[in-house]
C-alpha cells in the first residue's frame, strides 16, 4: 500500500484518491493541450517536465523551469515526510513545513504566470486563472481548453532542429598570418537541458589595419559573437589572431584584445588619472617601467581629449568623455583587436563621428577595429568592412554578409546600412524577414 | 609606446602582474575611494551606535552578571552591525566593473585580498571609537587582561575579531547578490539569524542549538562574557527584588500542632540543624523545643491558632539583611555558573579561534563565488 502511495506521488504528485482522480483529470487534458501546441503528448506523463512543457506551449519558459524546479521540491517534501513519518510536533517537521509553505507560494505564483501564458494562447480572459489557481479546480479549464474546439492556440511550439539542418551550411575561412581569423561552428548554451544554438557557420578573415562594422538587429548574436571572438565565452570554434590560437593561449592573447563594453562600466569615485593609471598597470607588462607607464597614460589622455579632465571624477564626466575614458583604458595596451559594442550610443551625431574618426586613426596603425553600432550610415565612409549577422528561421545567429561596404551594397541591392539591417529582421520586429534567403545566398556566393 | 609592441611582446617573454602586484593595486584604489565613495561615514556612524550602547549598559557592564550579560550582547550586536554595514554593498555596487577587469586579467583572489585588508583597517578604526567611546562613558574596565597584559587590549582584539568576521561575511553575501538591493534585503534576514542564534539571550529548544554553531555572534558573545567574568559577577536580580519587597507583609495564620510538629521534625534537614544548635547553658534548641512541646500549657492548647504577620525586611533582619542577599546573590551566581564564561586562556583563544576561522572561510567562500562572475546572465 505505502508503495503505491509513494508511486502515486511520485507520478501525480498526490496520493489521496480524489486528487488521484482530479490529477490524473488533469493530465488527460495536458495531453490533448500539448498535442495541440506542437509538443509531444507523453511528456504529460512525465512529472516535473509536463509543467515545464505547458509553460513552453504558454510562452513562458523561464517562469516554467522555476515551476517545475518547485513542483520537484514538494514532491521530495513530501516523500520525506511519508517514508519517515514525523509527528505533528517535531522539529523537523516543523523545519519541513516552513520549506514546504515557502515553495508552495513560489509555485502558486510562478504557475499563476504560466496559466496568464496559457489563457493569452487560447484567447481566454484573466477570470478563467481563478478556476486555474487550485489543484482541485484546474482540470476543469484544462478540459475545456483541451477539447472544445472553440480554443484554438494562438501559436505553436516551434521545433527547430529540422529547420537547422535545412539552413547548415559548412565552410571555412583560410587563416591568415597577419589579421583575424574566425571559424565558428557552433556556439550554444544549455537552458534547463535543452540546447540553444546562439551562433552557427560563422567564417572569415579579416586583415590588419581594417576598420569592421558589425550589423545586425537585436537577438541576433552580436555580443555573443564578439565575446566568442575574444575567447571571453568558447564557442566551437578556431580564432586565430596574428597567426596565434586564441582560445589555445587565452591567458597570452587576452591582452592582445581590447573590449570596449556598451555599458561604462567603471569606478565613477575614481578620477580619470587614478583609473587610467590603474588600468595601465593591469594591462601593460611589469617589465614596462613607471616612468614610460605614466608617458603611455599621458599619450592615450592626449589622443582622446581627456587631459582637461584629468583630475576629474569620472562620474562627473559627459557620456561623451565617459565613452572615451572606456576606450582609453583598453587602448592604453595598444592591443592588436579592438572591439567596441555600441561605442555612440547616447552621444549626438558631431560627437560620434568625432569618436569614430579617433578609431578610424586606430584602425590605421594596423589594428582591427570592429564596431557595433546602430546608426552606421552616418560614419559610413571610415569603414572598410561590413559583417551582418541574422537571426534565421531557427532562431540562430547566421552569417549573412562579410565584405566591404560597396559589395554588401551590391549583395543586399540596399544602399543604406540600416536598410540591410531591416532586410534581415524578421517581419514580426518590422523586417523584411529576408535572413534565410541572404544567408543561403552568402553561402552559395562564399563556398559554391 | 613603440609601434611594434605587439611584435616586441611575441619576441620576449611578457609577463603581468601578480596577485600580490595587484593586491597593492585594488588597495590603492579602494584608500582612494574611502574619501570620495563615503566609506568614511561608517567611523562617526559606529561612534554614534557605540554612544547608544554605551547610555544604556555603562552602569552595569563589567559590575555585576546581568549587567555584564547584557552588556555583552550589546556589545557583540555593535560589533556585527559595523561589521555588516562596511562591507554589504562594496562589491555587489561594483559587479559590472570587477567583470570587466576580470575578463583582463584581474586576479579575484587579489581583489578579495585587497578588500581584507582595507575592511580590515575600517574595522580597527571602528573598534578603536568604539573603545574610546566606551570609556567617555564612564566604563568600569577590569584593569588586567588575561592574554595580554591589559584588558584594554584583549577587549579590543575580540571586538575587532567580532567586528571583522561580520564584515567578512557581508562581503560574502555583496559578492553573491547581483545588486545593491538584493543585498541589502538579504541584510536583515542575516542580522535576525545572528542575533536569534547567539545562544546567550534566548532561550533556544535543543533542535535549534547546533545552528549556533553557525553564528558569529556564539562564540562572540561567549567570548565577551569571558572576559567579562561574568560567572564571579554578582548576580543582583532577586536580592534587589527582595529590596523592592522591603515592606511587604508576609506570615499566615497555623495551630500551636502545626508549629510544634515542624519544629520536632528530624528529617527535615534544615530543621534537624536547628535543632542541633548550642544553647548558653550547653545544652541544645531540638531538647528546648522537646520540653517546650511536653508543656502542659502548651499541649492543652495545641489546636489554638497563631497568627505569624510580619515584612520581608523584618524577616531578613532576624538574620540580618547583607547576609542574606549575599548568600541569595551567592547562590544565584553559582546557579548561573556556565563553563563557557569561565575567563581561562584556553577559553579565549578557543573562541579567537573561532572567530577568526568564520574571517577566513567567508573570505574563501567570497573568492570563490566571485571567480564564476564570468558566468553572470548579460
Amino acid at each position: 500500500m505505502n508503495v503505491i502511495k509513494v508511486l502515486l506521488m511520485l507520478f501525480l504528485g498526490e496520493n489521496s484518491m480524489p486528487e488521484v482522480i482530479l490529477r490524473a483529470l488533469f493530465i488527460i487534458s495536458l495531453w490533448k493541450i500539448f498535442k495541440k501546441s506542437g509538443v509531444k503528448s507523453w511528456w504529460a506523463l512525465i512529472p516535473w517536465a509536463r509543467e515545464y512543457q505547458l509553460s513552453r506551449c504558454a510562452g513562458r519558459e523561464q517562469e516554467g523551469r522555476v515551476w517545475s524546479v518547485c513542483s520537484f521540491g514538494m514532491t521530495v517534501l513530501n516523500l520525506i515526510v511519508m517514508c519517515f513519518s514525523f509527528k505533528e510536533t517535531d522539529p523537523e517537521m516543523l523545519v519541513i513545513t516552513l520549506i514546504l509553505i515557502s515553495i508552495i507560494l513560489v509555485y502558486m505564483i510562478y504557475s499563476l504566470r504560466v496559466f496568464s501564458g496559457l489563457c493569452e494562447l487560447y484567447g481566454a480572459r484573466k477570470r478563467w486563472l481563478w478556476l486555474w489557481s487550485t489543484t482541485y479546480t484546474r482540470w476543469l479549464p484544462g478540459l475545456i481548453f483541451a477539447f472544445n474546439k472553440k480554443y484554438q492556440p494562438a501559436w505553436q511550439v516551434e521545433d527547430f532542429r529540422a529547420e537547422m539542418e535545412r539552413l547548415a551550411f559548412h565552410g571555412s575561412a583560410e587563416v591568415m598570418d597577419k589579421g583575424l581569423t574566425v571559424n565558428l561552428k557552433e556556439r550554444s548554451v544549455r537552458e534547463f537541458f535543452q540546447k540553444k544554438v546562439l551562433l552557427r557557420d560563422i567564417h572569415m578573415s579579416i586583415p590588419q589595419g581594417h576598420m569592421v562594422l558589425l550589423l545586425g538587429g537585436s537577438g541576433a548574436g552580436k555580443t555573443t559573437f564578439l565575446n566568442a571572438v575574444n575567447g571571453y565565452e568558447k564557442a566551437n570554434a578556431e580564432v586565430v589572431l596574428n597567426s596565434v590560437n586564441m582560445y589555445k593561449q587565452y591567458k597570452k592573447m587576452q591582452y592582445e584584445v581590447g573590449f570596449v563594453p556598451q555599458q561604462e562600466m567603471m569606478r565613477g569615485k575614481d578620477t580619470v588619472l587614478s583609473t587610467l593609471l590603474d588600468a595601465a598597470k593591469l594591462r601593460l607588462p611589469k617589465e614596462v617601467p613607471a616612468a614610460m607607464r605614466k608617458k603611455r597614460v599621458a599619450e592615450v589622455m592626449e589622443i582622446f581629449g581627456l587631459t582637461p579632465v584629468k583630475n576629474n571624477l569620472v562620474e562627473k564626466l559627459s557620456g561623451g568623455q565617459k565613452k572615451r575614458l572606456s576606450i582609453s583604458m583598453e587602448f592604453i595596451s595598444n592591443p592588436s583587436l579592438f572591439i567596441l559594442d555600441e561605442p555612440d550610443s547616447g552621444l549626438d551625431g558631431v560627437m560620434a563621428r568625432e569618436l569614430f574618426l579617433q578609431l578610424r586613426k586606430v584602425a590605421d596603425t594596423g589594428k582591427i577595429v570592429i564596431v557595433i553600432t546602430h546608426t552606421p550610415d552616418r560614419v559610413i565612409d571610415l569603414f572598410d568592412d561590413v559583417i551582418v549577422l541574422a537571426k534565421d528561421s531557427a532562431r540562430t545567429g547566421r552569417l549573412a554578409f562579410y565584405g566591404s561596404i560597396e559589395e554588401a551594397r551590391t549583395f543586399f541591392g540596399r544602399e543604406k546600412m540600416e536598410q540591410i539591417v531591416k532586410s534581415v529582421n524578421r517581419k514580426e520586429e518590422g523586417g523584411d524577414g529576408l535572413a534565410d534567403d541572404f544567408v543561403a545566398k552568402y553561402a552559395e556566393v562564399k563556398y559554391a | 609606446m613603440p609601434e611594434n609592441t605587439a611584435t616586441a611582446k611575441k619576441q620576449i617573454k611578457v609577463h603581468h602582474r601578480g596577485r600580490g602586484a595587484q593586491v597593492g593595486i585594488y588597495l590603492g584604489k579602494l584608500l582612494r575611494m574611502f574619501i570620495y565613495q563615503n566609506d568614511w561615514k561608517v567611523l562617526p556612524m559606529s561612534a554614534l551606535i557605540a554612544g547608544l550602547v554605551a547610555m544604556v549598559v555603562r552602569k552595569r557592564l563589567f559590575i555585576d552578571m546581568e549587567g555584564s550579560l547584557t552588556g555583552a550582547f550589546a556589545i557583540v550586536c555593535v560589533g556585527i552591525w559595523n561589521g555588516c554595514f562596511n562591507s554589504i554593498q562594496s562589491i555587489c555596487r561594483e559587479r559590472d566593473v570587477i567583470k570587466r577587469e576580470h575578463r583582463l586579467g584581474m586576479h579575484i583572489s587579489a581583489y578579495i585580498c585587497a578588500h581584507m585588508i582595507y575592511q580590515a583597517l575600517l574595522c580597527l578604526a571602528q573598534t578603536l571609537i568604539t573603545l574610546y567611546i566606551l570609556q567617555l562613558a564612564n566604563v568600569q574596565y577590569p584593569l588586567e587582561g588575561r592574554i595580554t597584559p591589559y584588558f584594554m587590549v584583549d577587549f579590543g582584539i575580540s571586538l575587532f575579531l567580532i567586528t571583522y568576521a561580520s564584515d567578512m561575511m557581508s562581503l560574502w553575501i555583496s559578492s553573491l547578490a547581483r545588486s545593491t538591493t538584493t543585498a541589502m534585503t538579504i541584510m536583515p534576514f542575516v542580522l535576525i539569524f545572528q542575533l536569534v542564534f547567539s545562544g546567550g539571550m534566548l532561550n533556544l529548544p535543543p533542535f535549534a542549538q547546533p545552528m549556533t554553531n553557525f553564528t558569529i555572534s556564539n562564540p562572540g558573545l561567549k567570548l565577551i562574557c569571558a572576559q567579562a567574568d561574568v560567572n564571579s559577577r554578582p548576580f543582583v536580580t532577586i536580592s534587589n527584588m527582595l529590596s523592592r519587597m522591603h515592606d511587604k507583609e508576609v506570615g499566615g495564620t497555623y495551630t500551636l500542632r502545626q508549629l510544634v510538629e515542624l519544629l520536632q521534625d528530624e528529617s527535615n534537614p534544615k530543621i534537624a540543624e536547628i535543632r542541633a544548635g548550642k544553647l548558653d547553658d550547653g545544652t541544645t534548641v531540638g531538647k528546648l523545643i522537646d520540653a517546650i512541646a511536653e508543656d502542659e500549657t502548651v499541649k492543652a492548647n495545641l489546636d489554638e491558632g497563631v497568627t505569624i504577620k510580619t515584612t520581608v525586611g523584618e524577616m531578613m533582619d532576624l538574620v540580618g539583611e547583607d547576609k542574606v542577599k549575599d548568600y541569595i546573590n551567592k547562590s544565584a551566581s553559582e546557579a548561573s555558573f556556565k563553563e563557557d564564561y569561565v575567563p581561562s586562556d584556553d577559553n579565549i583563544m578557543d573562541y579567537w579561534f573561532r572567530i577568526f576561522a568564520f574571517v577566513v572561510l567567508f573570505a574563501a567562500l567570497a573568492t570563490i563565488t566571485l571567480e564564476f562572475i564570468d558566468k553572470d546572465k548579460r
